[in-house]
């Protein structure tokens, strides 16, 4: 009995330890007014209220294809890449509940490929995991004892790849024929319609513009997906880009990260600077390179650009 | 007896066999020694080792292995 | 799931320990079994048919032989002194054939599964040069999980059955968990019967000092992994694959990188498999000790991998080198050569065999059974130049046991194994020679000062951690080379500075673990063989 006390005080004292080092783990600024909860979950919330311009939701594609430091530096919008892995719709509205309380984007990039992901075939494995990430912040935050070491306060430190993630891999693949032009359209999961509603919903609400884009990827998408997104967006007239089926001069030999799946940093490159001039004939955003506001984010493209040349040097 | 601890010597000299008692665990001899160390006993001591008496604790020290050919030349 | 899940170590483990406690004794073991057979059909599903068989086989076998043994002292205690030996023969010769199916019959599956692939694109390869039309349809199967493992684990019952050194065990129950225990059967250790069967069968309730000593290991084995392991894997990945970008100081650094890692992977599955058996008060034997410290490649094979080492020596190099043939043929050759090189021959053509063998077992391809040529290369070549090596060291006065010689020869060493490991790792032998080349010739030392080096996935601060961390493991591996159980006396502590000292390595695992975005875990390495 007292052995088995004092196991359980082991591991409360374990559980407030992990607890209170997690505080000094996770990105400053907002922490206070939403929570240490959420703030681990969402990168986002560590920006500033009303910064962002453009938000891109999604999985693995988003935040491997859009780099919101390329659009910077050529337009001065403010994009930030709020995507997860596999990510499934009902997450992608929660996401955009999350975000929307501190920023009021003008626009929405909703990554289309989401939309025929089955939730019900989510491995519980990973929702646990997820689960847990969010409860003990310094799973997700743990490597930042790094920037201790860099900036030595916490004050200091800049998100400076706004969600996306620089991935310097190339595994070469071969220009692939993969849109078959086939006249078929693939099934969206009936319970996905009625989240991708509410997703719009949110967005009237917010008078805000969503657009569905498909990032180029000779993996998971087909003519298929695309039909079926085409009449999707036709019903709900929404835009609808389909960047595979627009020629970006990518590259499939070395803008890639995994034979074809994912753009590395190459690829993204391109794909950012196309969406960049999409965003610019909106005309919705304006440039806010001159303004005081946004200096943070002139720093955080110096330190973007260091590491993109110090890559691009090594290759 | 003596004779063995002079067969040990000529093979591995930098062990004193009288006291030590993890000849195979300490790693003083290892496999190759073990086969000339067999051969050796089987020339001299007129005995057959079979494979199944090659065992650690039959060969950790001198006296254990004296034990060993007697309890052979018994069989 | 593989033992470094974390739903394996605080998930699958604890829901087995309550259960296992809380049931009355006689079911225990049979809980253990029902976890280790869970554990199986949770990685290979059906497969565990094989398993099954393997238990199958050699309990009959082992039951069949034992029986025979049994008639035959019968009949050896009332026979006369001249049938003693003719009834010996015929009872060796019925257990022998035993013996021989129940071999051929594991045997049969590890082949199918393991190797059929490797021989028949062999074989087409042959035919396309003989210009046959027909070629084998290769079969793209996977194997069951640790077959490779439990496989040697079950022919070293039926050998010893056979030799007489253990009784075949009449519990089923106990057979089948000797061979399927669910830490163990992943990745080994390769355990005898007389190792671990009787601890398995104990019943003892789970303790609280079993429990905590079995965690400690279980998060020893989670920092060499999680800090050190996967934090090099991505390096190793990168200039692997690719080597040919690279110069040769990153090659370097990736070899030297891989060697770390296999090694930091391969002894942390075993702290975790180990220390799960420490819970359950089965002592499972050793498989690491302390290898670095080996003073040559042979004694380096005597502390790395131990189990499997062991095993090839008791069924495969005595058994090989002390054969009738070969025994005559050691006491011709001492005649001729001597007492140092006369008995090398059957010793080289044994230490050829387990090599082969050894090498094969790894895998079936050709970098493997490099591998295993090179080892044994290596151990013969020392053994030849022994006796060269010692008169120069006398006639130049080098006392041999010297700290600084020692130091020397533990580096030479590790430089041979880095080579081995290379190989070990290269995707082909082509690939393995190809960095090894570009090694010597691409080798500048602009690598250090241009900044390639900490752009291959580890920055400094990484760079930094690793060294820590391997400083923190050579302490402690130098503890216990001089045997000095620091285990037991940290728990002789008062329990502030205990319990300080477990947070702060339960938090140096979180916070310094390789884990998350920019980090690519390592698979475990083992269990692919």
């Amino acid at each position: 009995m007292k052995n088995f006390l004092k196991s359980i005080l082991f591991l409360i004292i374990l559980a407030v330890l992990v607890e209170g080092i997690s505080f000094l783990f996770i990105p400053g600024n907002n922490i206070k007014k939403y929570g240490l909860y959420k703030v681990s979950a969402y990168d986002i919330l560590a920006e500033d209220t009303d910064t962002i311009d453009v938000i891109a939701v999604g999985d693995s594609l988003i935040y491997s294809s859009l780099s919101p430091m390329v659009i910077w530096n050529q337009l001065g919008y403010t994009v930030f890449d709020c995507a997860e892995p596999a990510q499934i719709i009902p997450d992608t509205l929660d996401y955009l509940k999350v975000a929307i309380e501190s920023q009021h984007p003008k626009i929405i990039l909703m990554e289309a490929n989401v939309l025929f992901r089955d939730p019900s075939k989510k491995k519980t494995e990973t929702i646990i995991t997820k689960r847990i990430k969010n409860r003990i912040p310094i799973i997700k935050y743990h490597d930042n004892w790094k920037k201790y070491i860099s900036y030595g306060s916490k004050k200091n430190w800049i998100n400076y790849y706004k969600g996306y993630k620089f991935i310097t891999k190339v595994k070469p693949s071969k220009p692939k024929k993969y849109m078959s032009g086939s006249k078929k359209s693939r099934e969206i999961p009936k319970g996905n319609i009625e989240y991708f509603e509410q997703i719009l919903e949110l967005c009237k609400e917010n008078n805000t513009k969503l657009v569905l884009v498909s990032f180029p990827t000779q993996l998971t998408w087909s003519s298929k997906k695309h039909n079926a997104i085409q009449q999707l967006s036709e019903k709900y007239e929404l835009e609808f880009v389909d960047l595979n089926l627009v020629d970006l001069g990518i590259n499939w030999e070395t803008d890639t990260k995994d034979s074809g799946g994912h753009l590395n940093y190459l690829g993204a490159k391109k794909v950012s600077e196309y969406i960049g001039t999409y965003l610019q004939n909106t005309n919705l955003l304006q440039d806010h390179r001159d303004e005081k506001k946004y200096a943070s984010w002139h720093k955080a493209y110096q330190m973007y650009l260091k590491k993109y040349q110090k890559t691009l040097n090594k290759n | 007896m003596e004779k063995l601890i002079e067969i040990l010597e000529n093979l591995q000299p930098d062990v004193d066999y009288l006291t030590t008692e993890d000849l195979i665990d300490g790693r003083y001899l290892d496999s190759l020694t073990i086969l000339s160390l067999v051969a050796e006993i089987e020339e001299e001591f007129d005995v057959e080792i079979p494979t199944v008496e090659i065992i650690p604790s039959n060969f950790n020290s001198a006296k254990k292995i004296y034990e060993l050919i007697e309890r052979l030349k018994e069989e | 799931m593989n033992y470094f899940d974390l739903t394996y170590a605080f998930l699958f483990l604890p829901i087995v320990i309550i259960i296992y406690n809380i049931m009355p004794k006689k079911i225990r073991p049979a809980i253990l079994l029902l976890a280790s057979f869970l554990f199986f059909f949770m990685i290979s599903k059906f497969l565990i048919i094989f398993l099954l068989l393997s238990i199958v086989s050699i309990y009959m076998g082992a039951r069949k032989m034992g029986s025979l043994d049994k008639k035959k002292n019968e009949l050896l205690e009332v026979a006369s002194k001249e049938d003693k030996k003719e009834i010996k023969d015929a009872y060796r010769k019925k257990k022998k054939s035993i013996l021989i199916l129940v071999i051929l019959f594991n045997i049969t599956f590890l082949f199918v599964f393991k190797y059929l692939k490797f021989f028949t694109v062999n074989a087409n390869f042959l035919l396309d040069c003989m210009k046959v039309g027909w070629r084998f349809q290769i079969l793209k199967l996977i194997a069951p999980i640790g077959i490779s493992f439990y496989t040697l684990q079950a022919l070293s019952y039926v050998i010893d059955v056979y030799n007489e050194k253990i009784e075949a065990d009449k519990n089923f129950l106990r057979v089948a968990l000797f061979l399927s225990f669910f830490p163990q059967i992943m990745e080994g250790p390769i355990a005898r019967y007389s190792e671990t069967a009787k601890s398995l069968y104990e019943r003892v309730r789970v303790n609280y000092h079993n429990l905590c000593f079995g965690y400690q290991r279980i998060l020893y084995g989670f920092f060499k992994k999680f800090v050190i392991a996967d934090r090099l894997n991505v390096v190793v990945g990168k200039v692997f694959e690719n080597y040919t970008c690279y110069s040769g100081a990153a090659i370097a650094c990736a070899i030297i990188a891989y060697t770390i890692m296999l090694y930091m992977e391969f002894s942390g599955t075993m702290d975790v498999v180990i220390g799960t058996g420490e819970i359950f008060n089965v002592k499972l034997p050793e498989n690491f000790r302390q290898p670095f410290f080996a003073k040559n490649i042979s004694e380096f094979w005597t502390r790395w991998h131990i189990s499997l080492g062991a095993w090839f020596k008791d069924y495969i190099f005595y058994p090989v080198s002390l054969s009738k043939p070969m025994k005559k043929l050691t006491i011709k050759a001492r005649k001729t050569l001597g007492n140092h090189f006369g008995p090398l021959i059957s010793g080289a053509v044994a230490l050829f065999a387990v090599w082969f063998l050894n090498g094969l077992w790894h895998g079936a391809g050709w970098t493997f059974l490099f591998y295993g040529l090179y080892q044994f290369t290596l151990i013969l070549g020392g053994n030849l130049l022994e006796p060269f090596i010692k008169t120069v060291c006398i006639k130049l006065k080098i006392n041999r046991q010297n700290l600084v010689y020692r130091i020397l020869q533990s580096v030479k060493m590790t430089m041979f194994v880095f080579i081995g490991e290379l190989f070990f790792r290269a995707p082909t032998l082509a690939v393995g020679f190809g960095m090894l080349k570009r090694l010597f010739t691409k080798f500048q030392l602009s690598a250090i000062t241009n900044g390639e080096l900490f752009s291959l996935g580890m920055d400094k601060k990484d760079v930094l951690i690793v060294f820590l961390a391997l400083v923190f493991i050579f302490i402690i591996s130098l503890l216990r080379e001089k045997k000095i159980n620091i285990r037991e006396s940290i728990s002789k502590k008062n329990v502030f500075i205990r319990w300080f000292i477990y947070y702060a390595f339960i938090l140096a695992i979180i916070i310094f673990g390789a884990y998350g975005p920019g980090y690519i875990p390592v698979d475990p390495i083992y269990a692919d063989f």
